[in-house]
């Protein structure tokens, strides 16, 4: 048979089938190939240009390990096949193309890439489950063994995910220490003169408090006497509805820190007052002499990012409380976390707009389809708040942003503050219309408010009417202890509290 | 042959059809059949005559008092080539008596393989040669055994209760996990897990035979307990264990040491644990410790459903243990009988007869020697059994009615699952103990 022949007749067919299998099997090999070569870490680190995270990655567990088994870039940020493998890489390989090719690595923000909600982007939870499928091994400490009892015993959805705990065994990280963080705060010892005593308060103005037996001052503003209209009206731009409708409020004087309590003020507390004892029982009682504080924390509450006049975070609305309580027996004074109007009032500091400066919600936030595509107008809000763009995903000092009317510094965003009063979606609708007298908002509730936003937020949620609140058992998903820390919330880093002095005839010329 | 040529085509595959048909129906039929459930497939233990032959099995005593002598002659009696070759208990004079005992039967335990003192389980596990040990321990200390048996790679049968308290149940779940990850087996001393009766009972409650339950209750009332008054020359903790079964932190209270079954055989047969305990309970008889003589326990399943649990151990008082699980169609007292709303029997479990043809009203085998033949046959055959976590639940669900009734408080599941209440002293050594052992009052804060 000539090989003419071949494509005609009877043959022809078999001949092309033959030849398209032959072709098929070679380009599925070859894209085998190619999958495997753009799979493999020479490839990833040839376009992922970041030395540190490589580096990070050899001194993880995930490198760094008594078998010498060696986890791969892909082994967790990609699914494993049948997961959903090589949907995941075409997506993840266009975005990476297009950083290529438009984007300068230098310019990446690896600290905010590296934090837990953006990590959850690009480490897959199955990839997890492929390799570690024995989640007690017969090694595995009792606090390992609680927490990955709750984990199995988590109903579906409320799962939380193994990054949750284990964020920083693929990239290493000095300052995620997995342990009880007994040298927390203790270890630090300042040559200062200590304060013999408190300030005594003359006239109703800026002073800086003393805090007797310790190093510790800190400035509080006077803020006047005054009513303003609290919440946000219906036509304001990005509002939800648990901030209207508008109420009358006046309010008597008071003194408000100027900033948030910082690491300073508060380690003080913590060396003055921490204790091994951590039952609900005895925090509960009433305070009398000596007070109860926080026991030592899980890990480092400040996240690595410096203590110093950086917000102290991290500690529960309870400890906050205690904070207040053991600084008004320091000073003879009251002092005590802001009401929620208290607060609203201090920060609008007579401005009746979105923020105390001018701009609107819409052209400063990222979530708009044209902000998304061009970019948020951040000129003006950049100067007086710390939030989502720029914050590099950490809290800052007060020294980074100019001061609110009243001279209040990071009253929005840096880190959300907690309020005395308890948080529900319609305490507002509960007025009357009445101007009300210094309100102390809902007689019950479970969860606590928090005001002003934090480093994490869009600039829509850092509106001087923009409420939110705390959420205890999901900013204790993964506390290992049990009961779990009534102290420090393990799931929660951008929130902290800013204090209130009462500024009553008692106080004032005493 | 006429009517076979004349069979035509049409016909024919007509006939083929229908009778395809026919195979394909019945098969459809029989398959949709109910079939009966098997014991594995609800979970539960097989029923054996003995243990399956099979590589020798060595296995070691942790506890060598009456329950851990009498777990030691079960094992042994289960079934071909079980050997006993080791034993550990704090008291010297326990284990003499231990191998005194197995001299008689002509079988020694070698003087090095007997270890005494708290750490002696550490020493004893850590023998190569083992491949089972028992633990019968007072239940205080049940947890780092289970614990150090799965470090070393032992199967494992263990008394109930398995630990005193919230923080030793979850190192027994933990342990579990553990354990099951290795593939080694555990068998606990709930024996009516493991009685024919109930196990055939159970299948027909699970089938619907008594509809939806939607009550229950639990019993266990008996005479006092033994109890131990101290000697010249005790130190605290000498005279606690050897009175264990009358302090809260080593026995767990009588809730947990014998009430336990009943509660076990409630959460069984409901399918899941009680949300929440009220309960109340007393001291009026006892002579040492720290325990009460009687509990009152409402657990509560949810959904409108309770169990009515309560247990005393006061003399010439009306003596009954049992369990009784209401349902929409009927009722069942767990262990032989089912009757109708109207109390009449519906179905009652055939008891083997004697020589004589009569019933015999119980097992020919003892469930204590059926739990080890399971165990065994578990071992030898390769079908997985472990049973720790199930018997964490139900300790468990006695320490919620013990802490409701000390304390006077409702109190719930989570709680309990949450919380780090661990009884004893810190350390465990021989000498004087700095512990207090009021009796618990209702309404006061607890004191443990």
């Amino acid at each position: 048979m000539k090989l003419s022949n071949a494509f005609k007749g009877k043959y022809a067919k078999f001949l092309f089938v033959g030849i398209g299998i032959l072709l098929s099997v070679l380009f599925i090999l070859s894209l085998e190939g190619v999958s495997d070569y753009t799979s493999s870490d020479k490839y990833c680190v040839s376009c992922h240009i970041h030395p540190v995270q490589d580096q990070n990655w050899r001194l993880s567990e995930h490198y760094n390990n008594k078998a010498g088994f060696v986890t791969h870039c892909i082994d967790c940020h990609l699914p494993p096949k049948g997961h959903g493998y090589l949907p995941a890489k075409a997506k993840h390989g266009i975005k990476d193309v297009y950083g290529k090719l438009f984007k300068d690595s230098a310019s990446f923000d690896w600290e905010t890439r590296k934090t837990l909600e953006n990590a959850k982007g690009y480490v897959y939870e199955q990839s997890c489950i492929k390799c570690h499928q024995n989640l007690f091994p017969a090694t595995l400490s009792v606090n390992g063994s609680n927490a990955h009892l709750q984990y199995v015993n988590a109903p579906e959805g409320t799962k939380p995910n193994c990054i949750n705990c284990h964020l920083n065994v693929g990239h290493y990280d000095k300052n995620n220490l997995h342990a009880h963080n007994a040298s927390f705060g203790v270890t630090e010892t300042v040559a200062k003169e200590l304060f013999a005593e408190t300030t005594h308060i003359q006239k109703f103005e800026n002073f800086a408090e003393k805090v007797p037996g310790t190093t510790l001052t800190f400035e509080l503003v006077a803020i006047p006497e005054g009513t303003f209209e609290m919440g946000s009206p219906e036509k304001e731009e990005l509002r939800k509805p648990d901030e209207g409708p508008v109420r009358k409020v006046h309010l008597s004087r008071f003194f408000m820190g100027k900033a948030e309590v910082s690491w300073d003020e508060y380690l003080e507390f913590f060396k003055a007052t921490a204790s091994q004892g951590r039952k609900e029982a005895v925090v509960n009682q009433p305070v009398t002499d000596a007070i109860t504080g926080p026991t030592p924390p899980w890990g480092a509450p400040d996240q690595g990012w410096g203590k110093g006049s950086h917000p102290a975070i991290t500690m529960s609305w309870k400890a906050a409380n205690t904070y207040c309580q053991w600084l008004s027996k320091k000073t003879g004074k009251k002092y005590r976390l802001p009401t929620e109007a208290e607060w609203e009032y201090a920060c609008r500091g007579g401005s009746k707009d979105p923020y105390f400066f001018a701009g609107s919600p819409k052209k400063f936030s990222s979530t708009g389809m044209m902000n998304k595509i061009f970019g948020p107008d951040t000129t003006v809000i950049n100067s007086y708040v710390v939030y989502k763009v720029n914050s590099s995903s950490k809290t800052k000092e007060p020294g980074s942003v100019k001061a609110n009317p009243f001279g209040l510094k990071n009253m929005l965003g840096n880190v959300a503050e907690f309020c005395s009063d308890f948080y529900a979606p319609k305490s507002y609708k509960s007025a009357s219309g009445e101007t009300l007298n210094n309100p102390t908002g809902p007689e019950n509730g479970q969860e606590h408010v928090i005001r002003g936003g934090s480093f994490k937020s869009d600039a829509k949620d850092v509106r001087s009417a923009a409420r939110d609140f705390t959420k205890t058992k999901a900013w204790l998903m993964t506390d290992p202890q049990m009961p779990k820390s009534v102290w420090w919330y393990s799931d929660s880093n951008d929130v902290g509290f800013r204090i209130v002095c009462e500024a009553d005839s008692t106080v004032v010329g005493q | 042959m006429e009517n076979k040529k004349n069979l035509d085509r049409r016909k024919f595959l007509g006939a083929g059809v229908l009778a395809g048909m026919t195979v394909v129906g019945a098969g459809a039929l029989l398959s949709s059949c109910k079939k009966e459930a098997t014991n594995a497939s609800l979970g539960l233990p097989p029923i054996l005559k003995g243990a399956p032959k099979g590589r020798k099995l060595r296995a070691g005593l942790v506890g060598a008092g009456n329950r851990g002598t009498g777990a030691a002659i079960n094992f042994i009696s289960a079934g071909p080539d079980l050997e006993i070759i080791a034993v550990c208990d704090v008291f010297q004079d326990k284990i003499d008596a231990f191998r005194e005992r197995f001299k008689s039967f002509n079988l020694e335990i070698p003087e090095k393989n007997c270890f005494t003192g708290f750490d002696g389980y550490k020493k004893m596990m850590a023998l190569e040669e083992l491949d089972v040990v028992l633990l019968a321990t007072p239940p205080r200390f049940r947890p780092d055994h289970l614990l150090e048996a799965i470090l070393n790679k032992k199967h494992v049968f263990m008394e109930k209760p398995v630990a005193v308290d919230p923080v030793g149940i979850r190192s027994v779940i933990a342990s579990a996990k553990k354990a099951e990850a290795l593939g080694l087996c555990i068998v606990t001393g709930t024996q009516r897990r493991h009685q024919e009766d109930y196990i055939e009972t159970y299948k027909r409650v699970k089938a619907g035979a008594i509809g939806r339950p939607t009550a229950a209750k639990a019993f266990w009332n008996q005479d006092h307990v033994w109890f131990r008054t101290r000697e010249a020359g005790w130190d605290d903790m000498t005279y606690m264990v050897r009175n264990w079964n009358n302090f809260c932190w080593l026995c767990g209270d009588h809730i947990l040491d014998t009430h336990i079954h009943n509660i076990d055989v409630i959460n069984w047969f409901m399918g899941k644990t009680p949300v929440n305990a009220i309960g109340n309970g007393g001291r009026h008889r006892r002579v040492t410790g720290d325990q009460y003589d009687f509990f009152n326990i409402d657990f509560d399943y949810g959904n409108g459903v309770s169990s009515h649990s309560y247990c005393r151990e006061i003399d010439s008082c009306t003596n009954r243990t049992g369990e009784l699980v209401m349902g929409t169609e009927g009722y069942t007292n767990c262990v032989n009988t089912i009757w109708d709303l109207d109390g009449k029997v519906k179905w009652q479990f055939e008891y083997p007869k004697d020589e004589n043809g009569n019933a015999m009203n119980q097992l020919k085998i003892p469930a204590y020697v059926q739990e080890h033949m399971h165990l065994v046959h578990a071992i030898r055959k390769g079908e997985y059994v472990n049973q720790a976590e199930q018997t964490a639940l139900s300790t468990l669900t006695a320490i919620m009615g013990r802490t409701a009734a000390y304390t006077g408080q409702l109190v719930t599941w989570e709680e309990m699952m949450k919380s780090d209440m661990q009884l004893g002293p810190k350390e465990l050594v021989f000498g004087p103990v700095d512990m207090k052992f009021e009796v618990p009052v209702p309404g006061t804060p607890p004191n443990i």
